[in-house]
């Protein structure tokens, strides 16, 4: 063999390899979802990692062929021989039909285990509560009697108990919605069904405690993008006394806000904020723990000129709430009530 | 008894050439005009996807509202897919598939006219939403009831209806019209089994479409009672089944997958033969798989579906997963054609080879979607936009333009640049992966689709960033192509009869051809008649059926050089 050669067929070896080399890196490094928060979400979870390992096998043997195709199979100039003319082999044909159906025959056989667990339902659901999906807003009615819903800016929050199943009856009313919580890696369509129909239920139970984003998964028109809300996952006693709360009218006990790195206390009372500025780092979401002292409503926003960044969800009773308000860049910004621009405002020094 | 002298009539009569356009009926200037047509379309829902991208390229709502960036997905999508990617392949099919079998046009000249006019029409119509309070905004699926008379009220809707309808009658009257031009027209000699892949995909196509378009088009117009003469096919409350539009839809919408894929990998498998300088590996296996393809999708429609809880999963997963095994017949039939060839990466094989690395990606994350468990995830996330791309773009797209660079020199006569398709395929290469590929991880992470706004807390930021960055990229790559045809018009290098050394019938002819195709025709022997002209029967011989049987064009006339009168 010829050095020239010998180096040229080493340098093909690397140009093939490298690239492989990086994307299998970089399919193993990400293209993952969400570390799950439900059971089910485990079950979807652990199936997509063997249905990735399949897709990453598929892939690297075929693109690696095509690639090696591309360097070892080249024409030379001036090279006017034809190749051998191969028309096919049916032995080869046969062999190369069973490889994929093995593999969709074990990717359907692990989906149908894995659907089976997912789509389970347990005979007493810990919590069977009604979600109705219209644009662009979730209405929450739990089984003790309570509702709560949400406004523009300031979306709804799910509050459920962990570690034990919760069913959501799902119905729409008006046009096709979903309810899609990432970490629950799972969604269900809220269709409306008329009167004769049955409304869809998703189950699920959550594993750990927190507060997980969630919204509307199916376009519904104009303001679709709007339609967020919040699953709270807290414990058996904070979901009774939340519930009985929210049943009986007084104003629910704050849940939430367990992540909050950084917690601002603001109190509202005779049309009057307790404070006029605070100061938060830049580029860190951080909460405002709001206390209405008064049956008057007030709420927080934030607003940088006269562009809205932050709504706060009213209080139109004493009572208190955590809003959660995402990053800002570095500057000044103004915090009013929204009902009481004149009188209640303030400066947020947002510092880099 | 009186003699009149006749003058002849060709050159008696005289015509401008924007009327001779406006009224041809000759196969090869409808191609063109499908073809042109096709791109100008391609162009404005390139510049919709321009504006969505750039409105998702960060947090916040910069550049339209949420109402404009509704219409805007919904135009892009409508229109790519409806009004680019099935009639710029219809376009080619048009040229090409006539002159692949040996005849001199296609069946119906004037339905064939009849069918391309539609086009411009209904394209037009679904466009003039935006004159009268905007253009349909439910997304290309327009699910009910949101396209129903209660939330989808503007004249935009039942604009894109008219229009749709009438873009679906022009696939009808087209479908019709390939599948008694194949089955009734070709040459002497050419067998079913001797026809170009090319010719078996646009067939097996043209029957889907028979099959598909007719029930999306009764839809619509039931839709269209809904919106305006009270109807309630699809009004809950009032007995209609809003699901059931779903059902329509995708009875369509999923054979309306493989209408815009198997022209494609139709076009890949001429390429690819000619360009590795072999024939393709299983010719019947992959007429099968294309016929196999074909009748699946018939029986997949609910895979969409899956977490609407209003269909049996097992079923419409297994049925979605087997059509991977037809088209891993045709990814290892590709591969092995390539096997030990000898291969010439000019512009038309780089787009081909582009094709099987994206298309494959594609499929990959086509069988994951199949998993019920997993659909329950990253249905209506960026994960279906990011699979839906790599087959329409990464496919279908790649296909056309593979196309394009190859049967250009027989349209006109003169070869495209080849440095300038080099750049050309390498920045739409990159660019299409740059925009598409952080799709997957954006849907695995969560963002659904159809949403013009995202918290900056969602942690999507960079990856959209890096998305716009990509789209603008392909937008540039247009550039190149787009210097290529007008320079190559202007002083392009003359391409002679057949620039590549190809295999199939339209080589044989001059370029480009003239009005009625053929002087005369080569006998036809195999798949591959040109090849046989040209390397005589030393190579044929490796198929012995090929020589035992007596080619029937020389059988019927007794003359192997036909004459086009022999058509007539």
């Amino acid at each position: 063999m010829q050095p020239t050669a010998a180096r040229s067929r080493s340098r093909t070896k690397l140009r093939v390899g490298v690239p492989l080399l990086v994307l299998a890196l970089a399919a193993s490094g990400c293209l993952l979802p969400p570390d799950p928060v439900t059971e089910a979400g485990q079950d979807v979870f652990n199936l997509y990692l063997v249905v990735l390992a399949l897709a990453a096998i598929v892939f690297i043997g075929v693109e690696g062929f095509i690639l090696y195709a591309i360097f070892r199979y080249r024409r030379q100039p001036g090279d006017d021989v034809l190749p051998e003319q191969h028309h096919g082999n049916n032995t080869i044909e046969v062999i190369w039909t069973i490889i994929p159906t093995v593999i969709v025959l074990i990717l359907f056989t692990v989906s149908v285990i894995t659907l089976g667990e997912v789509e389970g339902r347990s005979e007493d659901p810990g919590v069977t509560i009604e979600v109705d999906g219209f644009q662009w807003q979730w209405t929450f009615s739990y089984p003790e009697g309570g509702t709560t819903t949400g406004t523009i800016g300031s979306p709804p929050t799910l509050v459920v108990p962990v570690n034990e199943p919760v069913r959501l009856v799902l119905n729409s009313l008006d046009v096709n919605h979903a309810f899609y919580v990432p970490q629950f890696l799972i969604k269900r369509d809220l269709i409306p069904v008329g009167e004769n129909g049955e409304p869809n239920e998703l189950e699920f139970t959550i594993t750990e405690e927190g507060t997980y984003a969630g919204q509307c998964a199916e376009f519904c028109g104009t303001a679709h993008a709007d339609m967020t809300f919040v699953v709270d996952a807290v414990s058996r006693e904070i979901y009774d006394e939340y519930a009985a709360a929210l049943a009986s009218g007084s104003p629910p006990p704050a849940t939430g806000g367990g992540d909050c790195e950084l917690t601002i206390e603001i109190t509202a009372n005779n049309t009057q904020f307790d404070i006029d500025e605070f100061e938060v780092p830049a580029d860190t979401a951080f909460c405002i723990a709001f206390e209405n002292q008064e049956a008057v409503p007030h709420n927080v926003s934030i607003l940088e000129g006269g562009e809205h960044l932050f709504t706060g969800e009213f209080l139109n009773q004493p009572g208190n709430i955590i809003y959660e308000v995402p990053a800002l860049a570095a500057g000044e910004y103004t915090f009013v009530c929204d009902a009481h621009v004149q009188a209640m405002n303030g400066t947020v020094t947002v510092t880099p | 008894m009186a003699t009149t002298t006749l003058e002849p009539r060709a050159a008696g009569y005289r015509r401008s050439w924007v009327l001779d356009w406006l009224t041809t009926v000759d196969h090869k200037k409808i191609g063109i005009l499908y073809i042109v047509n096709s791109f100008l379309f391609f162009f404005a829902a390139g510049i919709l996807a321009l504006v969505i991208r750039a409105e998702l390229a960060v947090p916040g709502m910069q550049f339209v509202d949420q109402d404009t960036y509704n219409q805007a997905f919904t135009m892009h999508g409508t229109i790519m897919i409806f009004l680019f990617v099935v009639p710029v392949l219809a376009g080619f099919g048009n040229y090409i598939v006539p002159l692949m079998i040996g005849a001199p046009d296609m069946a119906f000249p004037r339905i064939n006219a009849l069918s391309f006019w539609l086009l411009p029409l209904g394209g037009i119509l679904i466009f003039s939403g935006y004159l009268f309070g905007g253009a349909a905004a439910e997304g290309w699926t327009a699910y009910t009831p949101l396209s129903g008379p209660d939330y989808g009220s503007t004249p935009g809707t039942d604009l894109w209806i008219i229009g749709l309808t009438l873009v679906g009658t022009a696939s009808i009257l087209g479908a019709v019209n390939f599948i008694a031009t194949i089955f009734k027209m070709r040459a002497p000699g050419m067998t079913l089994f001797r026809m170009p892949i090319f010719v078996w995909t646009v067939l097996v196509t043209a029957t889907l479409i028979l099959l598909a378009t007719p029930v999306l088009t009764a839809g619509l117009i039931a839709l269209f009672i809904d919106r305006n003469y009270g109807g309630s096919f699809f009004d809950p409350t009032v007995g209609g089944n809003p699901i059931l539009w779903q059902h329509i839809f995708w009875f369509f919408g999923h054979p309306e997958v493989y209408i815009v894929i198997l022209p494609a990998m139709g076009v890949v498998s001429e390429v690819l033969p000619v360009f590795s300088r072999k024939p393709l590996f299983g010719y019947k296996a992959f007429v099968f798989a294309t016929v196999g393809i074909g009748l699946l999708s018939f029986s997949v429609w609910a895979h969409h579906m899956f977490t609407t809880g209003a269909v049996f999963l097992p079923f419409f997963a297994f049925m979605t997963a087997l059509i991977a095994i037809p088209t891993g017949i045709k990814m290892f039939n590709w591969l092995a054609t390539m096997w030990r060839g000898k291969l010439m990466l000019t512009t038309p094989m780089l787009f081909s080879l582009g094709f099987l690395s994206m298309f494959l990606i594609g499929g990959i994350s086509g069988v994951m979607l199949a998993s019920p468990p997993i659909d329950f995830h990253v249905q209506d996330t960026y994960f279906v936009v990011a699979h839906l791309h790599y087959v329409f773009f990464g496919g279908s797209v790649f296909g056309v333009f593979a196309a394009s660079y190859y049967w250009f020199p027989k349209m006109f006569g003169r070869k495209l640049n080849e440095p300038l398709g080099k750049v050309h395929f390498w920045l739409h290469f990159i660019g299409f992966n740059l925009a598409f590929f952080p799709m997957h991880q954006l849907g695995l992470s969560g963002m659904p689709r159809r949403i013009g706004d995202y918290s900056p807390d969602a942690g999507w930021t960079i990856l959209n960033l890096i998305s716009t960055a990509g789209a603008f990229l392909i937008a540039i790559s247009i550039l190149p192509f787009l210097i290529n045809v007008i320079a190559t018009f202007i002083n392009g290098e003359p391409a002679g009869d057949d620039p590549w050394e190809g295999n199939t019938l339209e080589w044989a002819t001059s370029s480009p051809p003239p009005p009625h195709n053929f002087d005369r025709l080569p006998p036809i022997h195999s798949e591959r008649p040109l090849f046989f002209l040209t390397h005589g029967h030393g190579h044929a011989a490796e198929r012995p059926e090929d020589l035992e049987e007596e080619p029937i064009g020389e059988s019927k006339s007794g003359d192997a050089e036909r004459r086009p009168e022999d058509l007539v």
